[in-house]
C-alpha cells in the first residue's frame, strides 16, 4: 500500500460532487425542456402564419396537383431522411407544409424538397378562410356573388368591408340557429321524451291521457314553428357566395354561411397578428368542437372537467374531513390506528386505474343498475344511471384523491399547537366544541392544500374517467338550464380525455396535432396553478406556524 | 356527535378498504367450477335411439329413433312427444321406394342442426331441422319445421351405408360414407356446391365423387368430416387414425397415428370435433382421454394431428360425447358416471356418478343445459350453471398448449373474429410487460432521482432548496396523459431516426460529469472560487445542452460508422439503426417502444423518488454530519460514508413508493406503445402492461363476462403488488423515523 499523496488542494471526491450535481441539472433541465416545448408549441398554434406561394423549378421531379405551384403555412423544416451511405447529399433539407383546402386536395399537409423549389413568395392579396367543415380554405378572393343580383369583384375597392360586414351577419345568424335548435327545440325534444316515456309505463286515467295527448300536439305544432325559423335563416346563410381560386388555379365558391372568419395572412402589421391570436385563443377557449374534434374549441371539455371536480370537490371534503378527524382526535392512537393510517396512505399510490375497475363494477354496475331499476324502469334496457356518468366518475375521482385529503387534514391538525387545544378545554369547552371552534379554523389552510391537490389530479387524471363516463363528444352539458339544472346521467367531455382522444383516435393525427398541444397546455397551466396555489398556502401555513407563539 | 364522527369516520375508511373486498368478490367466479343441478326427466317410449340433439334454448330436444322416426319432445309442455317421419314414402332417385327402416346409419350436425341418413341400399339425404321461435303465443316458443331432402345414391350402387358424416362449409359440402361390399369396407365421399345466384342460393349440385377406400389401411369403422369441408377422419378398428386431406381435386392421406400407441390396448371407444373442427378428442377403452390438434410442427408445412391435452382418465371406456356450440367445453362418461371437461384449460368442470347409466349426454347449445338420456329410454335435463369455463388458474398463470400452436406457451388474445375463437386469457404477458415497463422506467429515472437527491440535501445551497423542491412537486403532478401524448406524437418519430445520438447522449453525460469534475477540481484555487460550493449544477446547465446538440449532431455520422447493413435488394450499404438492430439481435424494431416509455415515465417516477429520496438524507440528524465534518471528512466522504448508510432505509422506501407508480402507470403505457402483449424484454419494442390492458380492454368487456372478470384480476394484482410495496416502504421510513429520534 502506497502511502497517501499530500494533497494540499485537492479535497476527496471532489469530482464525485460535480457527478451528483449533474443529477440535479438533467432533472431541472428536463421539466423546464418539457414545460418549454408545450408553451412554445401550444402558443404557436394561434399566431397566424404567413401564406408562402411556392414554384417549382421546371423540369424537377415535383409537381403538385398537376400544376408546379403551391400555397401554404410552412409547419416545420427538416433534415431529408438519407440512408445511404455513398450519397453525400446529407444536407438535403426539406418543408413541410400546410395547405388547407382538404376538400380539394383530399391531403393537409405535404413534404416538400428545397431543391426543388425555384421561387418562394409571400402573395398580398391571398386569403385563409376559417370554415365550419373541412378546415381552413387557402387561396385568392374573385367575387362576392349573391343569388340574383351581380357579382362584385375581389377588385372592387370595398370588397374586403363588404366580406367582413357579411361575414358578421353570417355568424350572428349562426348564433341565432344555433339558439333555436339547441335550446328551444331541444327543450321541446327533453319534454317529448318524457311524455313518451309516461305514455310507456302503462295505462293511466282517460282525462291524464288526453291531457298528454293534448300537449304532445301542442309540442309538436311548436317545434314545426321552430324548424321553420331556423330553415328560413338557413337558406339566407346560403344566399350568397364567396369565390375563390384556390393557388393551383381551381375556383371555388363557399356559402357566406359556411365562413367563421376569413384574414389576409401577408397583410398583417404586428399588432393585427396579436389581435388575432388573442381571437384564436379566446375562441379555442370558448368555443365548441368542430370536425371531428379537430377544428374549433374545446369549451365543452373545459366545463365537463371544472364540473367535475367540483362535484368531486364536494364529496372528497366532508369524508376525508371527518375520517381525518376521527383518526386523529378520536381514535385511540395504538396498532390499529397506525395500521389504518399506513393504509390510507398507500391508497394514494394505488393506481389510478384500480379505481377506475372499481367505479365501473361498483357504482355503474352496482349502484347504477340498482337505480334504474327502482326509479327509471320506464327507459330499460336504455341505461339511465347504469352507464357512465359524471356523477361515477366524480365519485370515483374522489374515492380516489380522499387519501390525499385526508393525509393533508391530519398534517394540518397535527400542526395546531397543543397549547390552543389545551386552553380551549381549559376554558371549559367540550372536545367536539374544541375542534370546531379552534381547531378546525387553523386547520383550513391545510384541508385547503389538500382538496387543492386533490382537485389538481382529479383533473389531470384520465385512465380512470376512460372507465366511467367519459366521452370523445358529449351532445349536451352536465350542467344547463333544463330542469333539474344539473344532471348526474349525462356522460361528459373532459381535457385529459380530449387529449388522448385527439391523439389517438382521431382520423389525421397529423391535422389534429395543434389542438393536442392547446389542449395540452391548457390542461398544464391549470394543473400547475393548483399545484402552485397549494404550494404556496402549505408555504404561509408553515411560516405562520414558525413564527407563532404558542 | 363524538359518536356521529367515530362512525362516519370508520365508514370512510371501510369504504376505502372495502375496495379491495369488492374487486376480490368480482373475481372469485372465475376459480369456481361448473354448477349442475337437475330439472325435470321424461319417460320416453322404449327403443334405440341412435341421435339425440336440441334446439338453441334446449326446449325441444329430439331423438332419432333406430327406425328413422324423428321424436321432437317439448319439455315446457311436460315432455309431449311429437312423432315424425324424416321423409314420408318418397321416390328415390334410383326408383327404390325408401322406408324408415332401411336407414342403417345416422349422424347429426349440432352446428348447422341437421341430420345425415344413410340407408342400406347406398343412399344419404341431409334432412334440416328448422328451429324457429314462435312469439305469437305470447311467450317463445320453439317450433320446428322439418325439411327433408332428396335421396341421392353416393359410391357403390346399393351397398348397405354402415357410418356416415358430412361437414358443411356454407357452399360446399362434403359427404362421407363407409360401405359393405362383401366383406369388404369401402370409403367414399361426394362434393356438393351450391353457386350463389341472384336470386339467393341454388340447389347442391354434386360436383365431386371420390373412391377413398384405397387410401384406408385397416378396417374402418367411423368417419368424421370437418365443417371446413375439406378433411375426412377415419378411425380403424386397431386404434388407428387417418387424417385425409383435400389438396386440389384429390384426396391425400396426411397422416396416420395412433393416439393411444403407449397403451396395452390402442383400442379407440370414441373420437370426436371440438368446436371449430381443428382438435380431436379421443378416449380410449381404458378410459384414457387424450385431445390432439392439428398444428404444424418444426420443419414441416402442413398442419397435421398432435396430442395437446392429456386429460385425467375416466373410470370406463366413454360410451357417449358431445362438444359445446359455445365454446372447447366437452362432455363425455360412460355408465353412470358423467363428466365435463373443458378442452383449452385442461380443466374437469364438473363430473359425477349419476343414479342411471347414460346412454346419451348433451351439452345444450346456450351451454346452460346438460341433457341425458338413461338406459331406460328417460331423459334428464340438468341446469348448467359454469360461467366462466374458460378461465382457471392454469389458463391465468400457466402455459397453455392453443389449438393450432405447436407449443404451449403464455398469451393474451382475449377477443377473435369468429365463434370458435379460443380465447387466451394469461396475465404472464401483461406481467412481464409491466415489469418491462417499470425496469426500462427504473433504470432512467433512480440514477437521476438519486444523484439529485443526494446533491440537493447534501451540497446544494439552501437558497436553491426552496425553488428546487416546488419544481419538482410540479413535475409529479404532470397529468401523465400530456407525457403519453408528448412520448407518442413527439419523443418517439423525434428519436426514431437519432437513435446513435441518443445513445451518445447516454454514454457522454455520465463521463462528461466525472471528466469536468476531476479538471475542475484539478484547476488553481483562483478559477475554482469563481464556483462556489452548492452552485455546482449551474456550471452543468450549458455543458448538458453543448453536449446534448453535439450528440444530436455527431448521431448520424456514428451511424454511418457503426449501424450500416446491406439492403439485400440493390446491394447498396444503409446506415440505419432500425434496420441494423433487427439483423444484429435478431428482435424487432418498433417506433413506439420501452426506449420511450422508459424515458416518459421518468418524468412521473424522478420527482417522487427525488422527494422521498431527499426527505430521508435531509432528516439525517445534523449533529451526524457536522460531527464528520469536524473531523476532518470531506463533504464527499460525510456525505457518502456517514449520511447515505444513515438514510439508506428511507431511499430504499423511495425506490420502491417510484416502483409502485411505475407499475401501475396507464396512460403512458397505452399512449407510448404498440401494446401488444409480447414477452421478451426488447427495448426496442413494445409491450402491453396489466394497466395499459385494462383501459383497452375493459370498456368493450360484456358486464360479468369472462374477460371483465379477467381484467378485475389484472386490477387486483395491480392493487396488492402496490399496496404491498408501499406498505413495506411505509414501514421502512417510520421504522427510519424512530431511529433518528433516538440519535
Amino acid at each position: 500500500m502506497r502511502a497517501p499523496r499530500p494533497q494540499s488542494h485537492k479535497t476527496a471526491g471532489e469530482p464525485l460532487v460535480w457527478l451528483t450535481s449533474i443529477g440535479l441539472s438533467l432533472g431541472l433541465l428536463m421539466i423546464l425542456g418539457l414545460l418549454a416545448i408545450i408553451v412554445v408549441n401550444g402558443l404557436r398554434v394561434f399566431w397566424p402564419k404567413r401564406v408562402i406561394e411556392v414554384q417549382f423549378k421546371e423540369r424537377g421531379s415535383f409537381s403538385f396537383m398537376g400544376t408546379n405551384r403551391l400555397a401554404g403555412e410552412i409547419v416545420k423544416e427538416q433534415r431529408q431522411i438519407v440512408q445511404s451511405v455513398a450519397d453525400n447529399q446529407a444536407d438535403a433539407r426539406e418543408l413541410q407544409f400546410y395547405l388547407g383546402n382538404k376538400d380539394v386536395y383530399g391531403l393537409n399537409f405535404v413534404y416538400v424538397s428545397q431543391s426543388s423549389i425555384a421561387e418562394m413568395r409571400y402573395p398580398g392579396n391571398i386569403l385563409v378562410i376559417e370554415r365550419i367543415e373541412y378546415g381552413n380554405a387557402v387561396g385568392y378572393p374573385v367575387a362576392l356573388r349573391p343569388q340574383n343580383a351581380p357579382a362584385i369583384p375581389a377588385s372592387d375597392p370595398s370588397f374586403a368591408q363588404r366580406l367582413a360586414a357579411l361575414n358578421r351577419e353570417a355568424n350572428e345568424r349562426r348564433e341565432r340557429i344555433e339558439k333555436i335548435e339547441r335550446t328551444q327545440i331541444g327543450k321541446i325534444n327533453a319534454r317529448m321524451t318524457k311524455l313518451r316515456l309516461r305514455q310507456r309505463a302503462g295505462p293511466a286515467a282517460q282525462a291524464k291521457q288526453t291531457r298528454t295527448e293534448d300537449e304532445m300536439k301542442e309540442l309538436q305544432s311548436r317545434y314545426e314553428a321552430l324548424a321553420q325559423s331556423a330553415s328560413a335563416l338557413r337558406q339566407q346563410q346560403s344566399a350568397i357566395e364567396l369565390v375563390y381560386r384556390l393557388p393551383t388555379g381551381q375556383e371555388h365558391a363557399i356559402p357566406i354561411g359556411n365562413l367563421v372568419s376569413f384574414r389576409y395572412p401577408n397583410q398583417l402589421s404586428l399588432w393585427q397578428r396579436a389581435g388575432w391570436f388573442a381571437q384564436n385563443a379566446w375562441g379555442f377557449l370558448a368555443d365548441d368542437p368542430r370536425e371531428a374534434n379537430t377544428e374549433g374549441g374545446v369549451f365543452p371539455a373545459i366545463f365537463g372537467t371544472a364540473v367535475m371536480t367540483l362535484i368531486m370537490s364536494i364529496a372528497v371534503v366532508p369524508f376525508g374531513v371527518l375520517a381525518a378527524i376521527y383518526l386523529r382526535e378520536y381514535a385511540k392512537q395504538g396498532v390499529f390506528v397506525r395500521a389504518v393510517r399506513i393504509a390510507v396512505n398507500n391508497l394514494a399510490g394505488v393506481p389510478s386505474i384500480v379505481f377506475g375497475v372499481f367505479g365501473l363494477g361498483f357504482f355503474v354496475y352496482f349502484i347504477g343498475s340498482t337505480i334504474d331499476e327502482f326509479f327509471f324502469s320506464s327507459a330499460l334496457p336504455t341505461p339511465t344511471f347504469g352507464t357512465g356518468a359524471i356523477l361515477w366518475a366524480s365519485l370515483t375521482l374522489a374515492l380516489m384523491t380522499v387519501p390525499v385529503v385526508i393525509v393533508a387534514t391530519e398534517e394540518a391538525l397535527t400542526a395546531v399547537p397543543r397549547g390552543m387545544r389545551e386552553g380551549s378545554l381549559a376554558c371549559g369547552a367540550s372536545k367536539w366544541q374544541t375542534i370546531r371552534r379552534i381547531i378546525l379554523p387553523s386547520a383550513v389552510p391545510g384541508i385547503l392544500t389538500g382538496l387543492i391537490l386533490a382537485m389538481a389530479r382529479g383533473a389531470g387524471e384520465v385512465a380512470p374517467l376512460m372507465l366511467v363516463g367519459v366521452v370523445k363528444l358529449a351532445p349536451s352539458l352536465p350542467l344547463d338550464a333544463a330542469w333539474p339544472f344539473i344532471h348526474f346521467e349525462r356522460k361528459f367531455m373532459h381535457l385529459g380525455f380530449h387529449i388522448y382522444d385527439l391523439g389517438f383516435q382521431s382520423p389525421d393525427s397529423e391535422a389534429a396535432k395543434p389542438m393536442v398541444f392547446a389542449t395540452t397546455l391548457l390542461l398544464i397551466l391549470l394543473v400547475v396553478l393548483l399545484n402552485l396555489g397549494a404550494i404556496v398556502i402549505r408555504e404561509r401555513i408553515r411560516r405562520k406556524y414558525a413564527m407563532g407563539a404558542f | 356527535m363524538t359518536r356521529f364522527i367515530k362512525v362516519g369516520g370508520l365508514l370512510v375508511i371501510a369504504a376505502v378498504l372495502g375496495i379491495f373486498i369488492f374487486i376480490l368478490i368480482q373475481i372469485l367466479p372465475l376459480f369456481r367450477g361448473a354448477r349442475v343441478t337437475e330439472l325435470q326427466s321424461i319417460a320416453l317410449p322404449k327403443a334405440r335411439y341412435t341421435v339425440m340433439g336440441a334446439d338453441e334454448w334446449s326446449e325441444l330436444p329430439f331423438l332419432v329413433r333406430s327406425d328413422g322416426k324423428i321424436l321432437f319432445v317439448a319439455l315446457s309442455e311436460g315432455g309431449r312427444i311429437t312423432e315424425v317421419d324424416a321423409y314420408p314414402a318418397q321416390e328415390s332417385t334410383v326408383g327404390e321406394p325408401v322406408r324408415s327402416s332401411l336407414v342403417t346409419a345416422v349422424n347429426y350436425s349440432a352446428r348447422r342442426q341437421e341430420i345425415i341418413l344413410g340407408t342400406a341400399n347406398g343412399q344419404f339425404s341431409i334432412v334440416p331441422i328448422n328451429y324457429t321461435m314462435d312469439h305469437s303465443s305470447g311467450r317463445a316458443t320453439v317450433i320446428q319445421n322439418l325439411k327433408p331432402g332428396p335421396f341421392t345414391p353416393i359410391g357403390k350402387p346399393g351397398a348397405p351405408i354402415f357410418a356416415i358424416a358430412f361437414g358443411d362449409a356454407g357452399d360446399t359440402k362434403l359427404v362421407a360414407a363407409m360401405q359393405q361390399a362383401g366383406d369388404q369396407a369401402e370409403l367414399h365421399a361426394v362434393r356438393m356446391t351450391r353457386k350463389r345466384t341472384l336470386l339467393g342460393m341454388g340447389e347442391a349440385k354434386i360436383d365431386g365423387t371420390f373412391n377413398l377406400t384405397a387410401l384406408g389401411s385397416g378396417k374402418p369403422v367411423q368417419v368424421l368430416v370437418s365443417s371446413q369441408a375439406d378433411s375426412i377422419i377415419v378411425l380403424t378398428a386397431a386404434g388407428d387414425v387417418e387424417y385425409l386431406f383435400r389438396a386440389g381435386e384429390a384426396f391425400e392421406k396426411r397422416q396416420v397415428f395412433r393416439p393411444f400407441a403407449d397403451l396395452s390396448d390402442p383400442t379407440i371407444a370414441s373420437i370426436d370435433f371440438l368446436l371449430g373442427d381443428v382438435s380431436l378428442v379421443v378416449t380410449s377403452v381404458t378410459g384414457e382421454n387424450r385431445v390432439f390438434s392439428l398444428y404444424r410442427k418444426p420443419g414441416s408445412n402442413e398442419r397435421t394431428f398432435g396430442l395437446i391435452h392429456p386429460f385425467e382418465r375416466l373410470p370406463g371406456p366413454a360410451t357417449f360425447y358431445n362438444s359445446s356450440l359455445r365454446n372447447k367445453a366437452f362432455l363425455t362418461g360412460g355408465g353412470q358416471f358423467a363428466s365435463l371437461r373443458y378442452g383449452t384449460t385442461e380443466s374437469i368442470r364438473w363430473q359425477k356418478k349419476l343414479p342411471f347409466t347414460i346412454e346419451k349426454g348433451l351439452i345444450g347449445g346456450k351451454y346452460n343445459r346438460l341433457l341425458f338420456l338413461d338406459h331406460d329410454a328417460r331423459l334428464h335435463i340438468f341446469r348448467l350453471n359454469d360461467p366462466h369455463p374458460d378461465t382457471s388458474f392454469k389458463a391465468l398463470f400457466g402455459k397453455v398448449w392453443y389449438e393450432g400452436h405447436n407449443a404451449p406457451s403464455y398469451e393474451w388474445q382475449s377477443t377473435g373474429g369468429t365463434d370458435d375463437f379460443e380465447s387466451k386469457f394469461s396475465l404472464v404477458p401483461l406481467i412481464i410487460g409491466t415489469l418491462k415497463g417499470t425496469i426500462y422506467a427504473m433504470l432512467f429515472a433512480v440514477p437521476i432521482a438519486l444523484l439529485a437527491a443526494l446533491y440537493t440535501s447534501q451540497f446544494l445551497h439552501p437558497r436553491f432548496k426552496v425553488v428546487i423542491k416546488p419544481t419538482m412537486e410540479i413535475m409529479a403532478s404532470l397529468p401523465s396523459v400530456v407525457l403519453g401524448f408528448l412520448a407518442a406524437l413527439w419523443l418517439a418519430p423525434l428519436i426514431e431516426t437519432r437513435l446513435p445520438s441518443i445513445l451518445l447522449i447516454v454514454v457522454l453525460v455520465p463521463l462528461a460529469g466525472v471528466a469536468f469534475g476531476q479538471w475542475w477540481s484539478s484547476l488553481p484555487i483562483r478559477y475554482r472560487r469563481l464556483i462556489g460550493a452548492g452552485y455546482e449544477f449551474v456550471m452543468f446547465f450549458p455543458i448538458l445542452l453543448g453536449l446534448l446538440y453535439l450528440s444530436w449532431r455527431l448521431g448520424p455520422a456514428l451511424e454511418k460508422y457503426l449501424f450500416t447493413v446491406t439492403d439485400p435488394e440493390t446491394g447498396r450499404r444503409v446506415a440505419d439503426f432500425r434496420l441494423w438492430w433487427p439483423r444484429i439481435t435478431g428482435t424487432s424494431f418498433e417506433q413506439r417502444n420501452s426506449l420511450v416509455v422508459g424515458f416518459m415515465m421518468g418524468f412521473a417516477v424522478i420527482p417522487i423518488i427525488f422527494t422521498i429520496a431527499e426527505d430521508a438524507l435531509s432528516n439525517v440528524p445534523a449533529a451526524l454530519r457536522s460531527g464528520s465534518l469536524a473531523l476532518g471528512a470531506s463533504r464527499w466522504q460525510t456525505a457518502l460514508r456517514i449520511v447515505v448508510p444513515t438514510a439508506s432505509a428511507g431511499i430504499f422506501s423511495a425506490l420502491m413508493i417510484g416502483l409502485g407508480r411505475a407499475v401501475g402507470e396507464t396512460m403512458i403505457v397505452v399512449m407510448a406503445t404498440g401494446n401488444t402483449p409480447v414477452m421478451d424484454l426488447n427495448i426496442f419494442s413494445g409491450m402491453r402492461t396489466l394497466s395499459a390492458n385494462i383501459a383497452v380492454e375493459l370498456p368493450e368487456a360484456p358486464e360479468h363476462s369472462s374477460l371483465y372478470r379477467t381484467l378485475f384480476l389484472g386490477a387486483l394484482l395491480l392493487f396488492v403488488m402496490t399496496f404491498l410495496v408501499n406498505t413495506a416502504a411505509e414501514l421502512l421510513r417510520q421504522h427510519l423515523r424512530e431511529k433518528y429520534k433516538t440519535i
